[in-house]
Formats: structure tokens, C-alpha cells, sequence
């Protein structure tokens, strides 16, 4: 089965549904002043540089109050609700209660897609002509956007960051992620998703130093619809910003480490 | 596939857990011919036509493309053997010419119990567990981040490596930015790149010394100031030379050898397979994910976590 005609179809019905009005709290692209973002050698909207999200979503992506060592936010989703199935809603709650020992990032795993991009570390894009990189100081992570003319490679695949194929729609960089393990959650607050989960970013440049970034959730397993986040990415305009390391494993493996 | 990845994930992990039960079992094969090291790419190198390599648009050398992996990661001296798995190997190390690293009197000893300690089936074990390499647990460091190979980009103003082996990745600005202070330390240290001619020049500093330079022991402090000269040599092959300056640790400064093959032209790492166009794409390799049982296994077997070696006062 073609993979990627069957994923296309999607993407056009949700391209369709982020074009709908809706009580949108972020930006969105439609809202953005148009700007031109400058060219890669190779013609593409060049967006390198070291960008970071400056918001709560890592911790809660819905509207929270604080509490110790988590700051209060508004949300990142849309309308704020997420239209989680009844089963899944009940998960959420226990992931809620159990989320100290639950979270995968309290065991320094890699943290999935999207929640990669607004983990409070900076990230690096490198273009080439046929993929776009994404270097995260979080576990070095690492993000291959393939624009090669492959399909999505043929499943069952269950990746920590999933399969990601990126298109150009004008100056917008559209990627769309499936192939994905279960045990990667959205935040602190235990949202999550199934290995079904389908991802599609699109990053557009609104200006010198920024970026918007808008993500659209699909997974049939777990919730009712279709559901979208976006927020913005800065710039790190330091005079000459770098990304340094956050290598969560090895102190979590230092720390507990019995006869250290 | 998810089965088959995971399967040989794995298996790579549990090769490096071997206990020491399989040592002494006669595979020793002396007169055995040793696989290429320094020397022997050296004198190769000697042979080699003069090189004018394609440029980019601003007249560097394009150095870009998926590279294969400088060496199998084990001893980086002269072998004979390392383990059972491991055929013997001329050393990696060039300068000093008896290819041995030259280790101040105390730092070889603190090598040697490295190595005593290491219960994986090395030759000079005593049976007792002391540290496992760190790699064990997915870590890497310069230069062994070139082991298995990567991609090198060259970005505006950056050199960039990307490692499929843990999603690990470089990143070197050209400019001479200032470093961190010394008191910023990190497993991959702070690189700054420079051309040289046709050679990439890389100096890296701000290190923890919390990583082996191979998997049986070899080590520097945090100290240490790691510069790698990166020419292209032909059009499919790399000449890789590292020096390792650490006088708290070394009598003198010393270097490695390395060729590194275009992927798919005989190298190690991403052979490019013709129908397959998946060939030159990067797959996850998660290494930490799976590795939970082996990090348990390391401590119920009593290895320690290696801390890095403080040299003595002078």
C-alpha cells in the first residue's frame, strides 16, 4: 500500500481543517504579517539558525496553575480542550496521578514528536537540499526530515521519533510523522497518544527571529478528532548562541548509580 | 521490523556484557596477519597522488557526504587480541612511532587496572569487575564519536557531523568563538573548527574526561585538548589524524591515524545498496531506550560507574 498517498489524502482533509475559522488562541500562519524568510543556496525558505520555544507546554500543554517546580501557563492547544475518547480521558487521569514514576522524560527518554520542540532547550535546523536536520541540545536528539522523494518506508514501525517526510506549501515547511512508539506523552501532565498517532508540523517563518509553529494531532485510537497546538519559536540572538549539551541519561545513570 | 531492530539493538548491547567465562579458551592465533592501523594507511597515504578536492561556492574543500567508521572501537594500540570476537590489529596510534601511547608512570597504571577490571575476556584481566566502557551506556566522545561514521554538512559557518550510532551530532562553528570556562565541562567538549589550507582543523576543549578513547580502557582527563585535521585525500576517501594533548596525563602529545571510506565505496557503515532508496537514509538508532536491562546488569555485576581519573597534584 502507498503509505504516503494514504497520509497525503489525510493531510489534505486536515490542511482543510486548519484553513477553518475557529476560535484559534495562538497566532496562526493566516494571522501572520506576510514576510519573505531568505533563501538557501538551493532555493528553499532557509530557516537555520538556533530557535527555542519559551512557553509551559513541556510540563502541561493545556491552561495550568502552578505548582513546585512547575510554572503556570496558558495552553498551546487549541480552544484548550483535548477531545480525548472516554477510555483515554480516565488514562490521562492515572498518567496525572502517577506521573512522577509514569513520565518518560523522568527516565531521559527520547520525548517523541512534537514535544521535542518546545522542551525548554535549544534546538538547531540545518538544511540540506534533500532533508531538513534538526539538532536538539535535549539527548542529542536528532531529527532527519526526509524531502528525498521517499515515501514513508512501509510499517509496522514503532520509532521514539517516529518517520518524518517534509514538503514546501509556498514558505512553510509541512512534515508529516507517523511510524511512532506508544511511550512517548506530549508533557508533564500525562497527555498522550497511541503508536496510530499522526503528526503534522508546519513551521513559517513570521519575521527575522521568529518562527510559527503549528502542529495538527491525529489518532483515531485515543482521541474523537483531530486536534491542533501551535505556538511561537524565537530566535536565540545571543551574539553568537551555541547549542551546549543536556545529556539526561548518562546524570540519571550517574546519580543512581549504587556504589558511586 | 520493530522486532528486528529491537533483536539486533540488543544483541549489540549483550556483546559487550560477555562474561569473562569464555577468557582462556585458546583464541589466541599468533603469526595471525593484523588488520590495517596506522601504519599501514600511513604508508598507503605515502603513495597517493597530489589532490585538488571539489570546492563549494566559497573555494572550501566539500568534505560533505555520509563517511564510514575509523576503526572497530577496540584497542587502540597494537593487538593481538582483544576478546574472542576481536581479531588482532595494528595500532591506531602513529606518533610515537612504537604506536603506544605514552602514558606519564601513574596513568598507565591507572590503565592497567582499567583493563585488569574490564572481566570481558581481555588478556591481563584479574576477574574482578571494575568499570565497563561508558559506551555501554550509550555515550560517546571525540574522537570515538567517529567510530561507526557519520554525515558531515557543511552549514554557514558550521561544519556539522551527525551520527546515526545514538542520534549524537556535532556541531562546529568556523568563527573562533570564545570557549566556555574550563569549569563547563561536557562528554562531547566544545569544538572550534578552522581551515588549515585544505584541511579541516578542529580543536576541542571542555571535556569531563568521563569517556574511555576506546573499550578497554584508554582514557584522558578532562584536560585534555583533542585536534583533528580532517583532508580529503581522494575523492572517496578521508584522511583522519586526532591529537591528543593532555600533559597532566601523557609524557607528550600524540596522534591517530585514520582512514575514513565514503560510505557505500568499501568503508565501513550505510552500504549503498542499488535498489534500495533507502540506502543513504539515517534509521533510528535509540540506544538508551532499550538499554535499561543492561545498565541494571552492569551494577548486579559490579562494575562502577568510571568517574574519570583526577591526576596527581605536581
Amino acid at each position: 500500500m502507498n503509505v504516503f498517498l494514504h497520509r497525503s489524502i489525510t493531510a489534505g482533509a486536515l490542511a482543510a481543517l486548519l484553513c477553518a475559522p475557529a476560535p484559534v488562541r495562538g497566532q496562526t500562519a493566516a494571522d501572520a504579517p506576510a514576510y519573505s524568510p531568505p533563501r538557501t543556496p538551493f532555493g528553499q525558505p532557509d530557516l537555520q539558525g538556533i530557535w527555542q520555544a519559551l512557553n509551559t507546554a513541556s510540563w502541561d500543554i493545556q491552561d495550568h496553575h502552578a505548582s513546585l517546580g512547575v510554572p503556570a501557563g496558558r495552553g498551546v492547544v487549541d480552544g484548550n480542550d483535548i477531545p480525548y475518547q472516554p477510555w483515554a480521558l480516565e488514562k490521562k487521569r492515572q498518567n496525572v496521578a502517577n506521573r512522577a514514576a509514569l513520565d518518560p522524560d523522568a527516565r531521559c527518554l527520547l520525548s517523541g514528536v512534537p514535544r521535542i520542540t518546545y522542551m525548554p532547550y535549544p534546538f538547531q535546523i540545518v538544511q540540506q537540499a534533500d532533508k531538513v536536520n534538526i539538532l536538539h541540545e535535549y539527548n542529542h536528539t536528532l531529527r532527519h526530515i526526509y524531502m528525498n522523494g521517499n515515501p514513508h518506508p512501509e510499517g509496522p514501525i514503532e520509532w521514539w521519533m517516529g518517520d518524518s517526510r517534509g514538503t514546501w506549501e509556498g514558505n512553510t515547511l509541512v512534515v508529516d510523522t507517523i511510524h511512532v512508539t506508544a511511550e512517548t506523552w506530549f508533557d508533564k501532565a500525562g497527555n498522550f497518544h497511541s503508536e496510530a498517532l499522526h503528526v503534522v508540523e508546519r513551521l513559517t517563518r513570521t519575521g527575522p527571529d521568529h518562527m510559527l509553529y503549528e502542529v495538527t494531532i491525529e489518532d483515531p485510537k485515543v482521541f474523537t478528532r483531530p486536534w491542533k497546538m501551535s505556538m511561537p519559536l524565537y530566535r536565540r540572538v545571543e551574539q553568537e548562541p551555541e547549542l551546549l549539551e543536556y545529556e539526561c541519561y548518562a546524570y540519571l545513570i550517574e546519580e543512581t548509580w549504587p556504589n558511586r | 521490523m520493530k522486532s528486528l531492530i529491537s533483536a539486533v539493538t540488543a544483541v549489540a548491547a549483550l556483546s559487550l556484557l560477555v562474561p569473562s567465562g569464555v577468557a582462556g579458551q585458546g583464541f589466541a592465533q599468533p603469526g595471525r596477519p593484523k588488520g590495517a592501523g596506522a601504519r599501514t594507511w600511513r604508508a598507503e597515504r605515502a603513495t597517493l597522488p597530489p589532490y585538488s578536492p571539489p570546492r563549494l561556492p566559497d573555494g572550501r574543500p566539500n568534505l560533505q557526504g555520509r563517511w564510514g567508521g575509523s576503526s572497530s572501537g577496540d584497542d587502540i594500540e597494537e593487538t593481538e587480541q582483544v576478546d574472542p570476537t576481536t581479531p588482532p590489529w595494528e595500532s591506531w596510534v602513529s606518533d610515537p612511532a612504537d604506536g603506544r601511547i605514552p602514558y606519564q608512570r601513574w596513568a598507565m597504571a591507572e590503565r592497567k587496572k582499567h583493563r585488569a577490571g574490564l572481566a570481558r575476556g581481555v588478556t591481563g584481566e584479574t576477574g574482578e569487575r571494575l568499570f565497563m566502557d561508558p559506551q555501554t551506556f550509550c555515550m560517546k566522545s571525540v574522537p570515538r564519536y567517529a567510530q561507526r561514521g557519520y554525515e558531515l554538512v557543511q552549514a554557514p559557518g558550521y561544519v556539522v557531523m551527525m551520527l546515526n550510532w545514538g542520534h549524537f551530532h556535532r556541531r562546529i562553528p568556523l568563527d573562533d568563538r570564545p570557549r566556555p570556562g574550563a569549569s563547563a565541562q561536557f562528554w562531547m567538549g566544545i569544538a572550534r573548527g578552522r581551515w588549515d589550507g585544505d584541511t579541516l582543523v578542529v580543536e576541542s576543549t571542555n571535556f569531563n574526561g568521563k569517556m574511555w578513547l576506546d573499550s578497554v580502557g584508554n582514557f584522558a582527563s578532562e584536560h585534555v585538548r583533542v585536534i583533528e585535521r580532517l583532508r580529503l585525500v581522494e575523492a572517496n576517501t578521508l584522511d583522519y589524524e586526532v591529537t591528543i594533548d593532555d600533559p597532566t596525563v601523557f609524557t607528550q602529545a600524540w596522534t591517530l591515524s585514520y582512514r575514513l571510506r565514503r560510505a557505500g565505496t568499501g568503508g565501513g557503515g550505510g552500504a549503498a545498496t542499488v535498489n534500495d532508496p533507502y540506502a543513504a537514509e539515517s534509521w533510528e538508532h535509540a540506544c538508551h531506550e532499550g538499554n535499561a536491562h543492561h545498565v541494571e546488569g552492569a551494577r548486579d555485576l559490579g562494575f562502577k560507574w568510571f568517574p574519570g581519573v583526577t591526576p596527581p597534584q605536581r
